[in-house]
């Protein structure tokens, strides 16, 4: 029966909900080509690892985490030997991600640079590409001004030598705001030419495919919003005739056939609007039974079928319609419009019948609207939509919208409108925010757990290095080389050779004056003694000569030395104040500590921030069911009280007939 | 009758005119709200994205000082000889890191993107890494092999990359570690 009803707004929103999603896909796409196109078609390998953990992120589609890392590579000086590309993917990324306009001020400083600055080597094509893929994205929001200002900026001829489909959404795009405004028409207003901008831009789609026809099918709507009802039917008689005549490709056969079938009712409309039923019919006749349009076009031909004065045509079409399983707002029309065509054909009781089963019906279908704007909540509008899942995770399309079609089909019409549906996705997008704010919080309670971990490791260590330091009895240690500097300066002071002596000198030192006390325990009368004399007197000249000869040298040694232990012992108090100050406060803790502070604050603060956009969504969202679902019950509050009047009418009627039976019988 | 009839076709044709201005009509006090909420949620994205950057670095200088932090990066050349199907990582004799691939990380890595297979710290000094890379190799067959890397741990960030490059002279897939300076 009726397809999904995204596949309806694709038609109400020409190619809006559809073809213009891809929007972000071809940003990245065309990101992806950047470096190629650099590269003479080869992939270029990336200079910094980072760039290609970017890149590995970016080609999953995970957009938020290539984000991320870009800015943290920002944070830490920047991706090295990739020049402005890194920048350029950040700015489709952003597209993707949904940051749109800071995304515009990214590209614009990006593309404006590669006009003026040499080291942006842009190819013209990835230029003329990146503008148009900004524009379109600023269409897509409604932000015209600068989807015009975007797309005024691509280079036609470029573009359509890179990539003739993207020329026709260009041209189509164009065509679409020169409809919305004149300002929107360029510097030679509404002339190209002999003619009009529109009518230049459409003829260069003529042979685009689908493009060009849904331009036709939307000039035909502007010419009835501008009364124009001759213009507008001229122009969907021809796009009828046109699209008649094509045999679509293969993926394109559904699109194809619901905008013909669209443009086919419209054009019947019209017909009915002027009271031209026997075109209106011939028209919907042609429609197929199984498309898209096929309850309306049921329903606008039984109306036709009446005005032409077949009532037995427009009740049996009727009834076929009330078969129908399905249920969507318009239909509602339905019951009463049985009783009317039976009305006509002076069936009253009949009729009455079916006046008083549509009351009953509107009346039910009235109290069941009443109970679901009463028992409106998030959680029972989410039970009556089917959103399309891959395990866990919700299934959105290019720009964050949701896959979803109403399980309860009196919901088709409000789910079908941009702005619902964008509302949707935005109420996606926050609780996505939301379950990465909570799973963010609890990594920072885990650091804070590290932190408080490593504080007490740190804690404990200090203690020991303090009992160590104790024990190594450092002022002991200071205080024998600030006695061993005072003998060394006082003899050198007094040129004490002797003090200066080597340990073999002064062990030579101790056995002459060995020699010398046995000498002198022998007495000096000693004849025997006298040879041992001369040699210990030899010997001690020779001695007292070379430490007199050596004291220089000596001396250097034990200054030398001297200077050493002072270094040492400098760098050993150096050391000890350096880990007495750490043990005293631990900057890289507080530092670490500060900024995980900090982070928490941030967190917070962006938690209470989420809370209130997603009040703010939800509440928009409701709004707008709630207000869809009142218009919907004044509807049938209507078509209640005018069934109820149809029968007390007909009742009447039918009352009066049988007395004046009885009176004629009487 | 007559006027039954005109408000059926009225209500018909006000419903035909409702449709039809869909197209071209939105609410003014419903689009402006939709914008508010679109902008907000712009510029709490982007909050997003800070507070995550600055757990993400907060995470590395709390885990992986600057002084020992070491990573493995991981990328494909190519891969027409090689179907990349699983990785293993050894350091120093240990398996530090597994991972198997779906065809999206695949051809994420086909198109020039580098995972981060493992971030660790290690000493300074000498250190052995080994990969060991399976797929489809030429000819659909089963395909393995490895790759060993002695390198010099100093005292700043140190970056490996296992690279599976196709060796166009024997048709072959060929796995090296190179370090990045």
């Amino acid at each position: 029966m009726t397809p999904p009803v995204a596949f309806v707004a694709r038609v109400y929103k020409p190619r809006i909900g559809a073809r213009l999603v891809a929007v972000a896909a071809g940003c990245l796409s065309l990101m992806l080509g950047v470096p190629a196109a650099v590269a003479d078609g080869t992939l270029e390998r990336a200079k910094d690892p980072v760039y290609g953990w970017v890149l590995y992120n970016y080609h999953q589609g995970e957009a938020f985490e290539a984000l991320t890392l870009l800015d943290v590579a920002r944070e830490r000086g920047g991706i090295r030997g990739h020049g402005d590309y890194p920048t350029l993917l950040e700015g489709g990324l952003m597209l993707s991600y949904g940051i749109t306009r800071e995304a515009r001020d990214l590209f614009t400083r990006l593309l404006e640079d590669a006009n003026t600055n040499d080291s942006v080597a842009l190819a013209p094509e990835v230029r003329s590409q990146a503008w148009f893929y900004l524009g379109k994205v600023f269409y897509l929001e409604g932000d015209y001004p600068l989807a015009y200002e975007n797309l005024q900026r691509v280079d036609a001829e470029v573009l359509q030598e890179s990539d003739s489909e993207l020329y026709a959404e260009w041209l189509y795009l164009r065509a679409q705001l020169a409809m919305m405004s004149e300002r929107y028409r360029g510097k030679g207003g509404d002339k190209a030419g002999d003619e009009t901008l529109i009518e230049n831009l459409r003829k260069r789609l003529k042979h685009s495919g689908p493009w060009a026809h849904y331009l036709s099918y939307n000039l035909a709507m502007a010419g009835i919003a501008a009364d124009d009802l001759t213009q507008a039917q001229q122009r969907l008689r021809e796009l009828i005739t046109s699209m008649e005549g094509e045999t679509p490709k293969d993926e394109l056969v559904s699109e194809h056939r619901a905008l013909l079938d669209k443009s086919r009712l419209s054009l019947a409309r019209l017909y009915l609007r002027e009271a031209r039923f026997d075109d209106a019919l011939t028209v919907l006749g042609a429609m197929p039974l199984d498309g898209v349009f096929t309850d309306r076009a049921l329903f606008d031909y039984a109306v036709a079928a009446t005005g032409q004065g077949e009532m037995q045509r427009a009740l049996d079409t009727l009834d076929a319609l009330s078969q129908r399983a399905l249920f969507v707002p318009w239909r509602e029309q339905v019951p009463y419009a049985r009783g009317y065509v039976l009305e006509q054909m002076r069936r009253p009781r009949e009729a009455l019948g079916a006046f008083s089963q549509a009351a009953k019906h509107y009346e039910i279908r009235s109290n069941e609207l009443i109970a679901a704007r009463q028992a409106l909540t998030e959680e029972n509008l989410m039970r009556r939509l089917n959103v399309l899942r891959n395990s866990d995770e919700i299934i959105t399309d290019s720009y964050g919208r949701l896959r979803v079609t109403p399980i309860d089909f009196g919901l088709s019409e409000v789910l079908a409108t941009e702005s619902f549906q964008q509302a949707l996705g935005e109420l996606n997008e926050l609780y996505r925010m939301q379950a990465l704010l909570v799973q963010r919080e609890d990594q920072l309670s885990t650091f804070e757990t590290m932190l408080e971990t490593r504080r007490l490791q740190r804690q404990r260590r200090s203690r020991e290095t303090h009992v160590e330091l104790e024990q190594q009895q450092a002022g002991d240690w200071v205080e024998a080389q600030g006695a061993f500097r005072a003998k060394i300066e006082a003899a050198l002071v007094e040129e004490d050779a002797e003090f200066f002596m080597t340990t073999e000198q002064k062990a030579l030192k101790y056995r002459l004056d060995k020699v010398a006390a046995t000498l002198a325990q022998l007495g000096s009368n000693a004849n025997d003694t006298t040879g041992q004399r001369k040699t210990y007197k030899r010997m001690k000249a020779y001695f007292d000569w070379t430490v007199a000869n050596d004291y220089g040298v000596n001396r250097w040694a034990a200054q030398k030395q001297l200077s050493e232990l002072s270094r040492e012992v400098e760098e050993f108090q150096s050391q000890r104040a350096a880990i007495e100050l750490l043990m005293a406060g631990d900057k890289k803790h507080n530092e670490l500590a500060g900024r995980l502070a900090r982070n928490a604050a941030e967190l917070q603060s962006l938690k209470t921030q989420v809370q209130g956009a997603l009040a703010q969504a939800r509440s928009i969202l409701m709004g707008r069911l709630d207000s869809a679902l009142e218009q919907q019950n004044k509807e049938l509050r209507r078509y209640l009280l005018a069934s109820r009047h149809a029968q007390a009418r007909l009742a009447d009627q039918l009352f009066r007939a049988s007395q004046s039976t009885e009176a004629a019988n009487d | 009758m007559t006027d039954s009839l005109k408000t059926l076709t009225a209500g018909m044709l006000a419903t035909l005119m409702l449709f039809m201005s869909a197209v071209a009509h939105a609410e003014p006090g419903t689009a402006e709200d939709s914008k508010a909420v679109a902008e907000r949620v712009e510029d709490l994205k982007k909050k997003v994205i800070r507070l995550n950057r600055d757990l993400f670095i907060l995470e590395e200088d709390l885990l992986f000082p600057a002084s020992t932090q070491f990573a493995v990066f991981l990328s494909v050349d190519a891969g027409e000889f090689l179907k990349l199907d699983a990785v293993k990582l050894k350091v120093n004799g240990d398996i530090v890191a597994s991972h198997l691939y779906t065809n999206r990380q695949v051809t994420a890595l086909e198109r020039g993107g580098m995972q981060r297979l493992f971030i660790g710290n290690l000493k300074a000094g000498t250190h052995e890494v080994t990969a060991f890379v399976e797929g489809i190799g030429p000819n659909n067959r089963a395909y393995k092999q490895a790759a060993t890397l002695a390198f010099e741990k100093g005292t700043e960030t140190a970056a490996l990359e296992i690279r599976i490059q196709d060796r166009s002279s024997d048709y072959q897939p060929m796995v090296s570690i190179v370090e990045w300076e």
